[in-house]
């Protein structure tokens, strides 16, 4: 831990040059809650932390485009304190509010949950759902990329080196729709998701579906958008056999594991079970319930 | 009251009005917990002071051929190397003289490997350095050869013909004749009343359940740390929280091979024991290292090395066979329980065996324990040792029995309850007791009627437990002022300290704010037996009551000497002497008395060095609601009541702090708490994400109804607490699982996928 | 005379499987030299690990704990705590 360099850059250009300029591994600190206890268990011994809170742009939210531009570092707390946010994409709030506790809500975020890459993100499946994408900044000058696109196995992403997320952009929510996550953990809180389900789905005049989104956290190595699973919403009126179809369909995309919080059958099973809980929440907030 | 011929004698408090028993008042350690300056374990630091890190096996069961600490000593800034080739032999037979059996090999060899390594981080050597970051480093350069052996991780496994095993030297004890052979099952232990085979016989209904639980931890919040320093002479100090500063200083010096005498412990404030600080781990490391480094050495558990390689509770299994005639009456009962003592033998199935039948009154009884060796930690003692597992078999089986009884299992067990004379599995029969009186609680309580929902369950079980009495000493000082300082030997572990002060005032008739109870060290008290078997306030709380009132003696024969008249003349009022023959002599405050003292023959003060005997058993009736989500198997605990009978609530908080404490670790291991190990024997939870205890968000408000029924053996009528209440909620959650599902589970911990899978039929 | 009443396996390794004995001593202490001079090795066993309850009360330390003429007198293993 001694020997740990410390950066607190102003701008997105000079977070980008101290990455860049890093000798040995650096990693950027958002709120820390994954980072920080990486560090006291020796998982990781970086060169450098550049600290990324102190970028205007980092911690703020923005209306955009009818949607929302969301700073990386952006708290759990402050986010679920906005209240345009949380009426417009309740599933993505609620999915990020419901990271660790009330004490780690009040650092933890979007950018960090994502790019730590763990297959339980809670705010993950949620944002995908929302097909939502992130404004990557690195050497190489700024990309854009879905956020579906960034993690690429339980630890891993396609950031390039020196790259890192400066914000998020939820589009407009179209109208009559809704969005929702739901997960198991085996206790109310502090806890790693067992399973993990985001849904969002937009209906027409008559209540027919007329697209859905469904992706789902810890059950394959990385959060998973199941195409069949909105495929199977599309064009009913989510009812219960299309929401049974759909829960096929999620049960057939599952690739778990048997580890310490969940067996294969069981994550398979409540994968299927929570995708049709979170489309009926997301059902109800479509239709203004 | 507080006559000489009082010392001692058990009164007869029924009907009488206490002036400080009883009441809530702020407790002495308060302040400090919340502002952060009290010192627990790790909070020491002294001059010099270096740092030391253990190397632990990888292995669950491995020999050691080479240990090679060349690179680590050559690191700059490393004090001192140790292995266990730095112990003194300790012979395979000697065994602590006193209670329980302790074994002094076993505890040595437990904390640091000779030859063998027996679970996945066993200590095997230990490195001092002047930073924690390169102690880190040096440990990391101390190279260990194993030749790794297969593990057995569970009884099943270790009971297998041909299974590998642990140690060569141990065969099978309680067995007659003794085998030759050595085995993994350490010992076959019996308890026997009546005729049990005449009694099935005589059954109308017979029912029989075998049950499962797993590891768990005591899951104290306070990892253990120590500070040792040791001079040139061998005088050696060792601050650290522990259940006992005696215990400490015995076993530090017998493993290190020192005398007692020149080891002093100084106790600090302990974030949690609940048994599983009845023994030492990084003491003798501690001690061994400061000797070699010539520096005081300070070590700090991670919480992973804390579930590692300290005692857990022993995971196993209890089969239970009830009989019973048609009406409900309890003809027989039978138990066999397997406990996994871990890498050593001393699992609690003993006290299994004595507790499970406790409740009620059956005159044919067997219960038969398994001792079993198997590569996981050493068990140590957790809150009622042995009796929770017992427990769960004989309450879920009578509930089953209830059930093809056609009868509600509070009326089964009111009908069959232990009452005073009753003889218990383990043949003594009991005094004064208080179980019927949980039960008749229970059905009054509001809880117990309430309506309940779709996919809702109740479920009720009672627990017991022995308490004891044991070695306790106090010193009861008067200052100069009139305040009083009372000084005991034993560890405050549930509110005992606001207790010693409250009995204490209530002899002395002076104000509890006048009272400061604190715990002392070694040097400064006489000998006590260590906190736990629920005895502080029952046992150390008589030498505390017989110190007062020797106290009160002192001051008598001072107040007589200030007015020139007989002892026999001066009485003890509220506080005050009082002179029999009043008109001359005004009464004298403890204060006036103590501003005197110099003069009346020097300081003033009472002392009690005891051996208590008395303890009232304590049981205890749960009932508990739960929900269960049929579709994920998740459980909610709706709604939970713990009734016990204490005897007398010394600190009404208190014990309902004991009450609500020990109803959510049962709770915690019904439902999410289990060692999960790899095929190879590593402990893949090492850590409370997963290892999953109840966080506070996850349960309802603990209720609790305290019910006194007086122990005789008390002056103020004190049962132990801290015990009983982790007893019944293993079979309470289970139970109302079970009636949620309207499946009978018999395998814990309660987990969703496990749930779901028993809901499935699967 | 005072009813002894030995552990199963203690009655078993040294005194042929009886629990139940009838023995007259004045306090524990002689009670178990007076076994130990009809079963050879006992009273180190019962030295160990052991309490005695003598007519229901336990004592975790026996000695000299008055026994009289119509007592029972129990072994059982000593009991710890948590």
């Amino acid at each position: 831990m001694s020997e740990i360099q410390f950066a607190t850059p102003q701008t997105v250009k000079e977070a980008v040059k101290c990455l860049a300029g890093a000798k040995g591994k650096a990693r950027v600190l958002a709120g820390g809650t994954d980072l920080l206890v990486q560090l006291r268990a020796g998982f990781v011994r970086p060169g450098l932390i550049v600290d990324i809170k102190h970028i205007p742009e980092l911690r703020k939210v923005k209306r955009e485009d009818g949607g929302f531009r969301i700073g990386a570092a952006v708290s759990g707390a402050e986010l679920g304190a906005n209240a345009a946010v949380k009426k417009a994409w309740p599933g993505v709030v609620e999915g990020l509010e419901l990271i660790g506790s009330t004490q780690i809500q009040g650092r933890a975020s979007l950018g960090g949950n994502l790019c730590n890459g763990s297959p339980a993100a809670d705010s993950v499946p949620a944002l995908i759902a929302a097909a939502a994408t992130c404004h990557i900044a690195g050497p190489k000058g700024t990309r854009e990329a879905k956020v579906e696109d960034i993690v690429s196995g339980p630890g891993k992403t396609t950031l390039k080196p020196g790259e890192f997320v400066v914000s998020f952009f939820l589009p407009k929510r179209p109208k009559r729709s809704g969005d929702a996550y739901l997960r198991l953990i085996p206790r109310t809180e502090m806890d790693i998701a067992v399973v993990g389900a985001g849904v969002s789905l937009a209906l027409d005049s008559k209540g027919v579906c007329t697209e859905a989104r469904v992706a789902l956290g810890a059950v394959a190595p990385k959060a998973v958008l199941v195409k069949a699973a909105g495929k199977a919403l599309v064009g009913t009126k989510v009812d219960d056999a299309a929401l049974e179809a759909m829960a096929a369909a999620c049960r057939d995309a599952c690739k778990p594991i048997d580890d310490k919080r969940g067996t294969v059958a069981y994550r398979t099973k409540v994968a299927g079970v929570l995708a049709q809980r979170a489309a009926r929440i997301a059902l109800a907030r479509a239709t203004g319930e | 009251m507080g006559n000489e011929e009082d010392i001692g004698k058990i009164i007869d408090y029924s009907g009488r009005e206490f002036q400080y028993i009883g009441k809530r008042t702020i407790r002495p350690d308060g302040v400090d917990k919340v502002t952060g300056r009290a010192n627990f374990g790790a909070d020491f630091t002294v001059n010099g002071m270096i740092h030391g890190r253990v190397v632990r096996s990888p292995h669950a069961h491995a020999k050691i051929k080479k240990i090679n600490v060349d690179k680590a000593l050559k690191l700059d800034g490393v004090k001192a190397v140790i292995t266990g080739k730095d112990f003194p032999e300790i012979d395979i037979n000697d065994k602590a003289v006193g209670e329980v059996v302790v074994s002094y090999y076993d505890m040595a060899h437990n904390i640091i490997a000779r030859d063998k390594v027996y679970y996945d981080g066993h200590a095997v050597a230990a490195v001092a350095a002047t930073t924690p970051d390169i102690a880190e480093k040096a440990a990391k350069l101390i190279e260990v050869e194993y030749d790794v052996l297969k593990p057995v991780m569970t009884a099943a496994q270790a009971m297998k013909k041909n299974a590998p095993v642990l140690h060569k030297h141990i065969h099978t004890a309680g067995v007659e004749p003794a085998p030759e052979k050595p085995s993994n099952v350490a010992s076959r232990t019996e308890f026997k009343l009546g005729d049990p085979a005449a009694g099935f016989a005589d059954a109308d209904v017979i029912v029989e359940r075998e049950f499962s639980t797993q590891t768990v931890h005591q899951g104290y919040i306070e990892p253990h740390a120590c500070c040792a320093s040791i001079s040139a002479d061998g005088n050696t100090n060792i601050w650290c929280s522990s259940q006992g500063q005696f215990m400490v200083r015995a076993y530090t010096a017998k493993i290190c091979g020192m005398e007692t005498s020149k080891v002093k412990v100084i106790p600090a404030e302990i974030g949690g024991g609940f048994g599983g600080k009845t023994v030492v781990y990084l003491e003798p490391l501690a001690v061994m290292l400061a000797k070699k480094a010539g520096r005081p050495v300070k070590m700090v558990m991670t919480r992973d090395e804390v579930l590692r390689a300290t005692g857990p509770t022993s995971g196993g299994t209890a089969r239970a066979r009830i009989g019973a005639k048609k009406d409900g009456t309890i003809v027989a009962g039978e138990l066999e329980l397997v406990y996994e003592a871990g890498a050593y033998p001393g699992s609690p199935v003993a006290l299994g065996c004595m507790t499970g039948f406790a409740p009620y009154d059956i005159k044919n009884v067997s219960c038969v324990g398994w001792d079993v060796l198997v590569n996981r930690p050493k068990a140590a003692a957790y809150r009622a040792p042995g009796a929770p597992v017992a427990a769960f078999g004989v309450e879920c089986t009578l509930d089953v029995l209830a059930e093809e009884l056609g009868m509600c299992p509070l009326e089964l067990r009111m009908k069959n309850a232990a009452v005073e004379g009753t003889q218990a599995p383990y043949g003594v029969k009991f005094n004064r007791i208080g179980y019927k009186e949980t039960l008749e609680a229970a059905k009054a309580h509001p809880h117990w009627s309430a309506p309940l929902g779709p996919n809702q369950g109740r479920g009720i079980a009672s627990g017991f437990w022995f308490n004891i009495g044991g070695t306790s000493s106090a010193e009861v000082m008067v200052n100069e002022d009139g305040t009083v300082i009372v000084a005991t030997g034993n560890p405050d572990i549930g509110g005992s300290r606001a207790s010693m002060a409250l009995m204490a005032a209530e002899v002395l008739g002076i104000d509890v704010a006048r009272i400061k109870p604190l715990v002392a060290d070694t040097e400064s008290v006489p000998f006590s037996m260590l906190t736990g078997g629920s005895r502080v306030t029952f046992a150390t709380g008589k030498a505390v009551i017989e110190a007062a009132q020797d106290a009160v003696n002192d001051l008598k024969r001072r107040a007589a000497k200030i007015w020139d008249v007989d002892v026999d003349q001066v009485e003890w009022e509220n506080g005050q002497a009082v002179c029999i023959e009043s008109t001359q002599h005004k009464p004298l405050s403890i204060a006036a008395i103590a501003a005197k003292a110099d003069k009346t023959g020097g300081a003033i003060s009472g002392r009690a060095n005891i051996n208590a005997t008395g303890a009232g058993p304590g049981f205890g009736t749960h009932i508990c609601d739960v929900e269960v989500d049929p579709e994920t198997g998740y459980v909610t605990v709706l709604r939970y009541t713990a009734i016990q009978d204490v005897g007398k609530a010394i600190h009404p908080s208190y014990v309902e702090g004991q009450l609500q404490g020990g109803a959510v670790q049962g709770i915690g291991w019904a439902l999410n708490e289990e060692y999960v190990y790899s095929e190879d024997g590593r402990l893949l939870n090492t850590g409370f994400l997963d290892y999953r205890m109840p966080v506070a968000s996850d349960l309802p408000m603990i209720d609790t109804v305290v019910v006194e029924v007086p122990n005789p053996g008390h002056p103020y009528g004190v049962r132990g607490v801290g015990e009983t209440p982790i007893v019944p909620p293993l079979a309470a959650v289970a139970n109302a699982v079970s009636h949620a599902i309207g499946k009978r589970v018999t395998d814990l911990p309660l987990s969703p996928p496990r749930l779901l899978a028993v809901i499935d039929g699967k | 005379m005072a009813k002894v009443v030995l552990p199963l396996e203690v009655a078993r390794a040294f005194a042929d499987g009886e629990t139940d004995h009838a023995v007259e001593a004045r306090d524990v202490r002689a009670l178990v030299r007076a076994l130990e001079e009809r079963f050879p090795g006992i009273a180190e066993r019962l030295s160990r690990g052991t309490a005695v309850a003598v007519d229901g009360e336990i004592y975790q330390d026996w000695f000299l704990e008055e026994v009289r003429p119509d007592s029972e007198v129990r072994f059982l293993p000593a009991i710890e705590g948590g």
